[in-house]
């Protein structure tokens, strides 16, 4: 494949240029309800070219190595469009030369394990719902994406990475009367087929909370403290914080560039954030980024205070800061981006019942139905919730979403728990869509949220 | 294509191609400053196989092993999953004019231009960071199947889309303007937004309660999510519409009439047949407030023992690659009849109220129970009939089937818009919830 490879980036006339070549196959098992909805698997593949000539940085993604010539040719001519109307020309930081080949270690490989296992255990997992007469219908899935990536540049760097993902899951739905209500389910990792085995519980769980959601009273909007569980936390650090992490997202835009410089305080001191792709195991885990940089662990925040950022070469340069590994795509569509990899709130010192106590008046939200970011502000969904009184937790509560402002709501963090999780499902539509995208917390307590209530 | 067809048939009851050629290119400016050209050529093919009851799919892009690919649509259907449908015999379909042929030599320089063009319009005139989003699209589909059904259509779209920023965040004004071809943007979409801005920049607080709130058409697709999702076939079948039953019931006030239009060419994406091949058509679905029609695709049409609509399309809400979807009941053309106010008429009759700019955070609402609650990015104030200001960590929460029984007045323009053609809509009584003054 890299021959292939070096005869089209050789055709190229630039000072630097990058070519990635992935083959993604995918497959899947769906059910709706008890019905067998759709089994099978395809592929897709294709070439991302990128080109850097006189300051002017552009990329074409192809389907058929038919159409290299072309691509090289609009590619080029793009480039040299962006050399001449822009005043800054774009520079690439500089990057080690790498060689290397990185294929995952995983627990049960899901290319050994037949399509009639897969089949039965999803089948089981969705009948555990559907035993309970509320359960109106189901939508589970099992999906598998596996990412063969070959990847070279001119400055000799040659890397050969594979992904895999694997994740059963979807929604569960209740009716009652007019009332209808949808929880979340899954498991998931990119750490092998074993992640998706012994599951029974989580489907049991979420079934029993879709049939207390039918009787719970929609949360009251306000004002309030609330206390946010790890799942929950974890999509709070990715949509308040990390976004604005992502060097991209601000390079151009002055105000945000000047709120976000490294050493402001934005946060109360128990606040220390890291973005670490390289933790073992974990969903977000990758060794090279779409850009050929090893992925290294990145220090955002520490006890309140701005330290670091996630790069691109490109961002890298222009902020004069170090690479860290963060440019990633989604597939042979996509030129990579910076994207977020494992982020996490580090455990503080407190348990879960001690925060509850710190709360005294307010709720206590649990796990994620999804979130938005506009720079200062944010919007995300919990699952469900309780009122808090008196440091006790009281009746559980529906449709919650809650909003607030960036800068404020860090700085309103009053506490944060031991129990650090990292989320075994991701997922993040930034441009495209990062299905490893994996984010966690410990337990969190703050103060002065939005709550939108319906 | 039609060896493909043919050999696949060799080995099932029915089958059917599908394939897509697509070139896009994207144009991004920040601040003034041209930061990105992105282009791409795309082409790919899935295959849907019927042997007995059972339904196969497959899709790929580079076609290296035909005979490979055969085998495991095979297998997909050997698996089990259920198809009792049958593909359609489709001949002769409207013909649209959704194509022209002069964006093919529309180039990335002259995109460009025009994004500068907008962007000198609009720096003098506005203190918000000014950013710009333009590109071109064009795209080929075919689809044969073993009962005759031989459809093609080739689609262009150029699009550019100005946005007004608000300082310290990406909360932004913006409006698209789309074409089949390049067209210079009228000066009414830049007025718009830089009106909308000026009078808003200054930062203002309210109080929490229910209001007055005006749904600006950028903004519509929070409530006509909710009524795609209750009147898809694929909602009514497994219970999960709050609709079911209630068509010739009033669901809305009076003055909402909304209809799905794929057949209105002047507008670029018209579709005379769906991604299944069955001809596309008008179909009212509120008329007067009264829920007139559901619509379906091919496998829940057959479900609900109904014809289907041509309304099975190969997309999801994650821009997921279009070989790999399977067609799904989708409202790709929604449009909201005008009314007889324009904006600045609706503006000027709010004694107190908010304009919902843009929505943060549509998906994490109760959707099936017609349930949302957004964050406003921007929100816009309202005081005896002037905008006063812009609000933040402000959240609007409602139910669409409350919400849009209390509508006061509608634009007597519709606007493209995220999911379809809407004029901006002024409802009552809707709760707005923030911080405390």
């Amino acid at each position: 494949m890299f021959e292939k490879l070096i005869s089209i980036l050789a055709k190229t006339d630039g000072d630097y240029a990058d070519l990635r070549y992935e083959i993604k196959r995918e497959t899947w098992i769906t059910f709706d309800g008890k019905e067998l909805a759709s089994i099978g698997s395809g592929t897709t593949d294709g070439y991302v070219l990128r080109i850097l000539k006189d300051g002017g940085f552009s990329s074409i993604s192809f389907t058929r190595e038919t159409d290299g010539d072309r691509a090289i040719r609009i590619a080029q001519g793009d480039a040299s469009i962006i050399s001449k109307n822009r005043k800054d020309p774009v520079r690439l930081a500089g990057a080690d030369v790498i060689q290397d080949m990185s294929f995952p270690d995983l627990e049960e490989d899901p290319r050994e394990i037949t399509m009639e296992e897969k089949l039965d255990l999803t089948r089981n997992y969705n009948n555990i719902p559907l035993q309970n007469q509320k359960v109106v219908s189901t939508n589970i899935s099992y999906r598998e994406v596996i990412r063969n990536k070959y990847f070279m540049t001119t400055e000799g760097t040659r890397i050969r990475e594979d992904l895999i993902t694997t994740s059963i899951g979807g929604i569960i739905t209740v009716k009652s009367g007019n009332s209808i209500q949808s929880v979340r389910c899954g498991l998931g990792g990119s750490n092998g087929f074993k992640d998706l085995r012994n599951g029974e519980d989580e489907f049991e769980k979420r079934t029993s909370l879709a049939v207390r959601l039918l009787d719970a009273k929609p949360v009251e909007s306000g004002l309030y403290s609330v206390l946010l569980n790890p799942r929950l936390a974890g999509i709070f650090t990715h949509e308040a914080f990390g976004h604005f992490s992502e060097a991209d997202l601000i390079e151009d835009l002055p105000t945000m560039r000047e709120k976000m410089r490294i050493g402001n305080m934005l946060g109360s001191d128990l606040l220390s954030i890291k973005d670490d792709p390289t933790l073992p195991g974990q969903l977000g885990f990758y060794k090279y980024d779409d850009e050929g940089v090893r992925a290294r662990p990145t220090q955002l925040m520490k006890n309140g205070a701005l330290t670091g950022r996630l790069h691109s070469r490109r961002t890298a340069a222009s902020f004069d800061e170090p690479l860290t590994g963060h440019c990633v795509a989604e597939d042979s569509r996509y030129a990579p981006i910076i994207r977020m990899g494992t982020i996490f709130i580090e455990p503080g010192k407190k348990s879960p019942e001690e925060l509850l106590e710190d709360l005294n008046d307010g709720y206590y939200f649990l796990d994620s139905k999804g979130g938005q970011t506009s720079g200062e502000n944010f919007t995300f969904g919990a699952q469900y919730g309780y009122r808090v009184q008196k440091g006790k937790v009281r009746e559980l509560v529906r449709d919650i979403n809650l909003s607030g402002n960036l800068y404020e709501t860090l700085q309103n963090t009053h506490g944060i728990g031991i129990d650090l999780q990292l989320s075994k499902i991701g997922g993040c539509g930034k441009g495209q869509m990062n299905m490893r995208s994996c984010f966690g917390a410990p337990h969190i307590l703050i103060k002065n949220v939005v709550v939108g209530g319906i | 294509m039609e060896e493909l067809l043919k050999m696949v048939h060799k080995v099932s009851d029915q089958a059917e191609v599908y394939a897509i050629e697509e070139k896009k290119s994207k144009v991004t400016f920040e601040n003034g400053k041209l930061k990105n050209i992105e282009s791409s050529i795309q082409s790919g093919m899935s295959l849907r196989v019927i042997k007995g009851k059972k339904l196969g799919f497959v899709y790929t892009k580079n076609l290296i092993d035909r005979e490979a690919f055969i085998r495991s649509a095979t297998e997909s259907f050997k698996a089990g999953a259920e198809g009792q449908i049958e593909f359609p015999s489709t001949g002769n379909v409207h013909s649209l004019n959704t194509y022209d042929p002069s964006i093919e030599s529309l180039t990335n320089m002259r995109i460009v231009e025009e994004c500068r063009r907008l962007f000198d319009r609009l720096k003098g005139r506005s203190r918000g960071q000014i950013n710009i989003e333009a590109g071109s699209v064009t795209k080929r589909i075919r689809i044969l199947n073993s009962r005759g059904t031989d459809l093609s259509s080739n689609i262009s779209e150029y699009r550019i889309i100005p946005f007004t920023l608000y300082p310290g965040s990406f909360s932004a004004l913006s409006r698209v303007f789309l074409g089949k071809s390049f067209e210079e943007t009228p000066e009414e979409i830049l007025d718009h937004i830089l009106n909308l801005f000026s009078a808003s920049e200054k930062e203002v607080k309210i109080k929490a309660k229910k209001m007055k709130v005006l749904f600006l058409p950028e903004t519509m697709y929070v409530l006509i999510w909710r009524l795609k999702s209750a009147t898809s076939g694929r909602s009514l079948y497994h219970h999960e519409s709050p609709l079911s039953e209630k068509i010739g019931e009033k669901i809305f006030h009076e003055k909402l009439t909304i209809f799905d239009d794929p057949l209105n060419d002047r507008s670029p994406g018209a579709r005379a047949f769906d991604d299944e091949g069955i001809p596309c058509r008008f179909l009212p679905l509120v008329k007067k407030g009264v829920l007139k029609n559901v619509y379906y695709d091919l496998c829940y049409a057959k479900k609900l023992k109904a014809e289907p609509t041509g309304h099975g399309y190969k997309t999801d809400m994650w821009e997921t690659e279009t070989i790999s979807i399977r067609p799904r009941p989708a409202l790709r053309h929604v449009v909201i009849e005008t009314g007889d106010l324009t904006l600045s008429k609706m503006i000027e009759s709010i004694d107190h109220g908010i304009i919902v700019g843009q929505a943060l955070g549509a998906h994490s609402g109760n959707i099936a129970n017609g349930d949302y609650s957004i964050g406003l990015s921007p929100g816009l104030c309202v005081e005896n009939g002037e905008i006063v200001g812009h609000v933040k960590d402000t959240m609007v929460s409602g139910n669409v089937y409350e919400t849009l029984r209390n509508v006061i007045s509608i634009e007597s323009t519709t606007h493209h818009a995220p999911c379809g053609r809407f004029p901006a809509l002024l409802v009552d009584d809707v709760m707005v919830s923030t911080k405390k003054v």
